[in-house]
């Protein structure tokens, strides 16, 4: 708990009171306040290694020796406020999960991703706008049309 | 193991005694489980070593033995004894007993290849594996079916005819219903030893029905035989030798028959399938429904094959006495034209000349206003060339009930032959043309105007070296003919004995004279009907034991309306029309049509009526409804709904009964059985499906002609094979087929 | 070559197969992959199959619809040719027909004269091209005057007639089946012409004369020198001794005179026969 004052105050101390609040409000730690899930994670990051940052600004740490196994890889969401389990991109999955001990930079390095499509996180419950619906659905808007004749046009003939 | 193979056993000869259709539809491998394992053969051999109990023939079928008994013959087949005639071949034997060979080459209906090597069986005493199709059974021969000898020579062979072929099964349109992937299940090894390239060949163009992905052939030489032997266009050879050997017609060339969607069928694999189906479906997410085709008069057994509301495609069904097993490429391609240009909705046509939807409330109270407006006798009803004998019974008896007699079909001309049934139906059946030996073509074309039985006569002539003489214009004829004349005149030669072809009539022992449904039009039709059984008297073509006079008629309708008795003469009718009732006619002339009359157009196509019609009434076609038709021998036979009906459309004959009640003069039927009822009242053979009703009346009993005879040449009358009704009018791909096939 | 993965995958095995002490490993996983992957080796880039096409290509001297048909002294021995066959069997002369039509028409037969042979014996013109296609020696695409064919099976392949091909064709700087620019010669290949014991040989083909002076020469006993010596020779019009080329051997026989048989030959032990 000292070591956490401590840094605090060298926080205010560099980078200034006004700068170190933004930061701290960017960074998180105001939510902590309210979050019990993100303050653990983030008194869990002291002393982890940062193993990499995805391209949504997730950060993933790893802390080996001191922890328990299998709670040693995590991630940090970059969205403090509304965060869930699919907003990890494939190629991190496999890291965080266990499956393999690539980062997802080194998986990113050896694979062409020449056909995959862009991760996209699950909207769920976040309004029918957001979800994604096959094109037969009711609701696609652009829905596919069903109609397997083509009706006699009587306009087209009058003209 | 064992068990199964019994249980299999048995579940196949019930199902198969039970209703022999559904299994030959399902080809039966012979399992090849039991061919290995002792406890297995065991199993199949009966308990009593000495005479093991007989088996069914594969697919139910009935084997017929000569009245002789020399001419028949005993083989053993895996220890069971059969009697078969004499000269069937060692894969017929086996099929008689029950042993279904694998094959490719091999084909009931085409002449024997023996050049594919599947069908290998192994006979006691003979060194090699021997090829079961092209092998004449001898009395005595022990063939075995499943010893290990057998097993690994079709193994062998399989082997060698996977090497080339393309692992392309995904993307292949045959995929699932291909006699290579069903007998490499059975006898192909599960990996290849074949390190070298695969070969591949140029793909050919045969037009626009069938696609060719030659790649895929594995030279059976089906299609070549085929096309020499069925449709009688010589265009397909087998090109080049060993493995460079590629079916072809080696200078670019379309494959011009009226039959070549047949190929299709009869290709094992994947190298000839049909190009409008391409990629559109696979064959298992098809339902498929047994029904008839109403392209042409000979009402060809279909299936159709659909997918959700849709028709995906057309494939012929079995039926020995109409089209064995082929249909023509109208009746295959026709489809994609019941997906175009629909009537979908009850259209009025308001006073800007437009039309307009409309309930069909509103429709029928517009059409029963105005029916009420015009005087009975001014009321004339039409029934279309596609009408099913129900729509046409409840169209006669509505404007019947309006008070006029003013009912027809078009194409029957106008003074229909309704009187006596022989004098407008093809009295020697379909079937039976197969025993003449000399044809007399007046004024048909049997090539355009029936293309299946145009394939039995070319059959026969190939057969038989039957003579064939024709009257009428200069037409295509896949056989030898002898083109007599073009008009009335060469009949009267025929008649007085001075032409030539006399002799060979008078030779004849069956003779044939098939009269066509065009000279129906002609206003001198009864003088030229009288001349023509003239003809039949002189060279004995009727006799109480053949009747070879036919009439050879155009349309599904035809015949089903000429029993009915719709048989107004349409001139006079068209003439003094007030209220035009059009049940889907389209090719009837409305030039002499008032200028004021009212004009009903119901159908399923808007096509040529349409743009004369008042009001709208869209009802459903072929595909889409249960009708009865008759075809051009008598045959009556019923169609299926294999699609639900589009838009707001109904069926006609509901349509005119609610029309009847809107009207005021409610026709008492409410079902279809009711109007069945109300038919066998008129006509009981219409009743009677799937059976031929022969004539009972001998054309003896009718007046003698009063007309005279014109000297017009006989006309055309089937001018584009591929667009003749509605449907096929509004089908792209028969379009397509007249633009590049009929280009001369 | 092979694809990456099929190499990486031999490559892999082999190092696996090499570190592993264990013999029975070796012997259970090497036969399949390695031998594939040896077996397979470069794929050749020339298809193994015959070299003409087995469909027509309109060219300006071969079209359906060019006019063709046998000269008038053709003509008599097509009568000749018919006459061998019963009349409804006519279709079988389309071999000599077309035979006669070849040498007609400067050795090859174009798709014109196949269907005027399918007009004589009244056949489907496709019958005609079913035979034509078959049969390697009808030429369906243009020849030189001269058509040199080379034997490519084993007996001549051993002794050397790639060699013979290979001189040839850089002599006449043309490709297999090509004709050079004067239109004289052509190279081809062709199976076994029975000749083995004087391999490697040639058999020329001499269309210059017409079908009157034809021949169909054999030259034997070949070496790379000597046939361009031929090939000169016949582009001045002379006419090469025919058969073995070797100064010191006569027809097939060895090489300085026989070696055996110098004296009459003992009589096989057969029975009296007159005795009898």
């Amino acid at each position: 708990m000292a070591a956490v004052v401590r840094g605090v105050l060298r926080g205010i101390k560099e980078k200034g009171l006004a700068n170190f609040l933004r930061e701290a409000r960017d960074e998180g730690y105001l939510n902590c306040l309210l979050d019990g899930n993100l303050l653990q994670t983030k008194i869990h990051n002291i002393g982890a290694t940062l193993v990499g940052v995805d391209k949504f600004g997730n950060k993933y740490y790893e802390k080996l020796h001191d922890t328990q196994y299998g709670r040693h890889r995590w991630v940090e969401y970059a969205e403090k406020g509304r965060y869930n389990a699919s907003q990890v991109p494939p190629e991190w999955h496999g890291w965080l999960h266990h499956i393999t001990d690539n980062t997802g930079d080194q998986l990113l390095a050896q694979k062409t991703a020449r056909y995959l499509v862009e991760h996209k996180q699950n909207y769920s419950g976040e309004g029918e706008e957001l979800i994604y619906h096959s094109k037969g659905h009711a609701l696609n808007p652009g829905q596919r049309d069903w109609t397997r004749y083509q009706p006699w046009e009587p306009k087209k003939e009058q003209a | 193991m064992a068990f199964l193979a019994r249980a299999l056993r048995q579940s196949n000869s019930r199902l198969s005694s039970r209703c022999p259709a559904v299994a030959a539809s399902c080809r039966w491998i012979s399992p090849t489980a039991a061919a290995g394992s002792p406890e297995a053969g065991a199993a199949v051999a009966p308990a009593d070593p000495e005479m093991p109990p007989p088996r069914e023939p594969v697919g139910g079928a009935r084997v017929e033995l000569p009245p002789n008994p020399e001419d028949a013959l005993e083989v053993f087949v895996d220890g069971h004894t059969v009697r078969i005639p004499k000269g069937f071949t060692v894969l017929q034997a086996c099929e008689v007993a029950g042993v279904d060979i694998p094959r490719f080459c091999y084909h009931s209906r085409l002449s024997i290849a023996g050049n594919c090597r599947m069908c290998l069986v192994e006979v006691e005493k003979s060194p090699k594996p021997v090829a079961s199709c092209a092998m004449p059974a001898l009395p005595g021969m022990k063939i075995k079916t499943n010893t290990p000898v057998a097993k690994k020579a079709r193994e062998g062979v399989m082997e060698f005819l996977l090497m080339n072929h393309p692992l392309d099964c995904p993307i292949c349109d045959q995929g699932g219903e291909c006699d290579l992937q069903d007998q490499s299940m059975a006898f192909g090894a599960d990996r290849g030893r074949f390190t070298e390239m695969k070969r591949s060949v140029v793909d050919k163009n045969l037009g626009p029905l069938v696609k060719t992905v030659m790649t895929r052939c594995i030279q059976c030489t089906r299609c070549v035989r085929f096309a020499t032997e069925v449709a009688g266009v010589q265009d397909l050879g087998m090109l080049g030798r060993g493995s460079g050997e590629e079916i072809g017609t080696y200078v670019e060339k379309l494959m011009t028959s009226e039959l070549s969607g047949n190929v299709i069928d009869i290709c094992p694999v994947g190298a000839l399938t049909s190009k409008p189906f391409a990629f559109k479906a696979r064959n298992w997410e098809l339902k498929g429904t047994e029904t008839i085709d109403v392209t042409d008069a000979v009402g060809s057994n279909i299936r159709v094959d659909s997918r959700g509301p849709e028709v995906m495609r057309i494939v012929p069904r079995i039926n020995e006495d109409i089209n064995e097993e082929w249909i023509s490429d109208k009746t295959r391609f026709c489809y994609d034209g019941l997906k175009r240009q629909r009537l979908n909705d009850p259209m009025i046509r308001g006073p800007d000349g437009r039309f307009k939807a409309v309930t069909w409330r509103d429709a029928l109270t517009v059409v029963a206003e105005v029916l009420h407006q015009v005087k009975p006798e001014e009321i004339t009803g039409v029934a279309g060339k596609l009408s099913d004998a129900e729509s046409m019974m409840a169209l006669k008896d509505f404007v019947n009930r309006m008070g006029s007699d003013k009912v027809l079909c078009e194409g029957n001309g106008p003074n229909p032959p309704a009187d006596l049934r022989s004098n407008y139906l093809m009295n020697t059946g379909i079937a039976g043309l197969e025993k003449a030996d000399v044809f007399l073509l007046v004024g048909t074309q049997p090539r355009v105007e029936a293309a299946m039985v145009n394939a039995r006569i070319q059959k026969t002539v190939r057969a038989t070296q039957a003579k064939v003489g024709y009257i009428g214009p200069p037409a295509d004829f896949n056989y030898d003919h002898e083109h007599l004349g073009t008009g009335p005149q060469t009949l009267v030669e025929i008649a007085e004995g001075q032409h030539p072809f006399c002799s060979a009539l008078q030779s004849a022992k069956n003779p044939v004279i098939i009269a066509g449904a065009g000279l129906f039009e002609r206003e001198d039709q009864d003088a030229l009907f009288s001349r023509i059984e003239t003809i039949a008297k002189k060279f004995n073509v009727t006799r109480p034991d053949w009747n070879g006079l036919n009439v050879l008629l155009l349309h599904a309708a035809q015949a089903a309306a000429l029993d009915l008795g719709l048989v107004a003469n349409p001139a006079e009718s068209i003439k003094s029309a007030k209220f035009l009732y059009l049940m889907g006619a389209d090719d009837i002339s409305l030039d002499k049509l008032p200028e004021d009359a009212f004009v009903v157009y119901q159908g399923h196509h808007g096509d040529k009526a349409v743009y004369r019609a008042n009001v709208i009434l869209p009802s459903s076609a072929f595909s889409e409804k249960e009708g009865t038709y008759e075809n051009t021998e008598g045959c009556t036979q019923w169609t299926i709904p294999a699609v639900p009906t589009v838009g707001d459309a109904r069926d006609d004959w509901k349509i005119i009964r609610a029309l009847s009640e809107v009207a005021g003069a409610q026709l008492p039927y409410n079902s279809l059985s009711a109007v069945r009822d109300r038919i066998s009242t008129v006509a009981p053979n219409l009743l009677h499906v799937d059976e031929r009703e022969l004539p009972t009346i001998s054309s003896e009993v009718k007046p003698p002609a009063k007309q005279q005879m014109s000297s017009a040449p006989f006309k055309t009358v089937v001018e584009n094979f591929y667009m003749t009704d509605a449907i096929t009018r509004a089908s792209k791909i028969m379009a397509q087929c007249s633009a590049t096939l009929l280009k001369k | 070559m092979l694809p990456p993965a099929a190499r990486l995958a031999a490559r892999r095995l082999l190092g696996i197969c090499s570190s592993s002490a264990s013999e029975a490993a070796v012997s259970r996983l090497a036969p399949f992959p390695i031998a594939a992957a040896s077996a397979r080796g470069p794929v050749s880039s020339a298809r193994p199959f015959s070299t003409a096409l087995n469909y027509h290509i309109d060219s300006p001297e071969n079209k359906p619809d060019m006019k063709w048909e046998f000269s008038e002294a053709n003509m008599k021995k097509v009568k000749d040719i018919l006459s061998h066959y019963p009349s409804n069997y006519k279709q079988s002369g389309i071999i000599p027909l077309l035979d006669l039509a070849q040498q007609q028409h400067g050795g090859w037969v174009p798709v014109a004269a196949m269907d005027a042979i399918a007009k004589i014996v009244e056949v489907a013109p496709i019958r005609v091209y079913e035979v034509a296609t078959f049969y390697t020696m009808f030429n369906r695409t243009k020849v030189g005057k001269y058509h040199l064919l080379v034997c490519g099976t084993t007996p001549c392949m051993i002794r050397g007639s790639r060699e013979i091909e290979d001189t040839l064709l850089e002599h006449l700087g043309v490709k297999r089946n090509e004709v050079t620019s004067d239109g004289l010669f052509s190279v081809g290949e062709m199976e076994c012409m029975g000749c083995c014991v004087n391999a490697p040989m040639i058999a020329v083909a001499d269309y210059s004369k017409g079908s009157e002076g034809y021949t169909y020469n054999y030259y034997e006993d070949l070496t790379p020198k000597r046939v361009i010596e031929i090939v000169e020779m016949l582009r001045r019009g002379e006419t090469p001794p025919r058969g073995t080329q070797h100064p010191e051997r006569k027809n097939s026989g060895p090489a300085g005179g026989n070696t055996t048989l110098h004296g009459e030959p003992k009589p096989p032990p057969c029975r009296d026969l007159d005795a009898c």
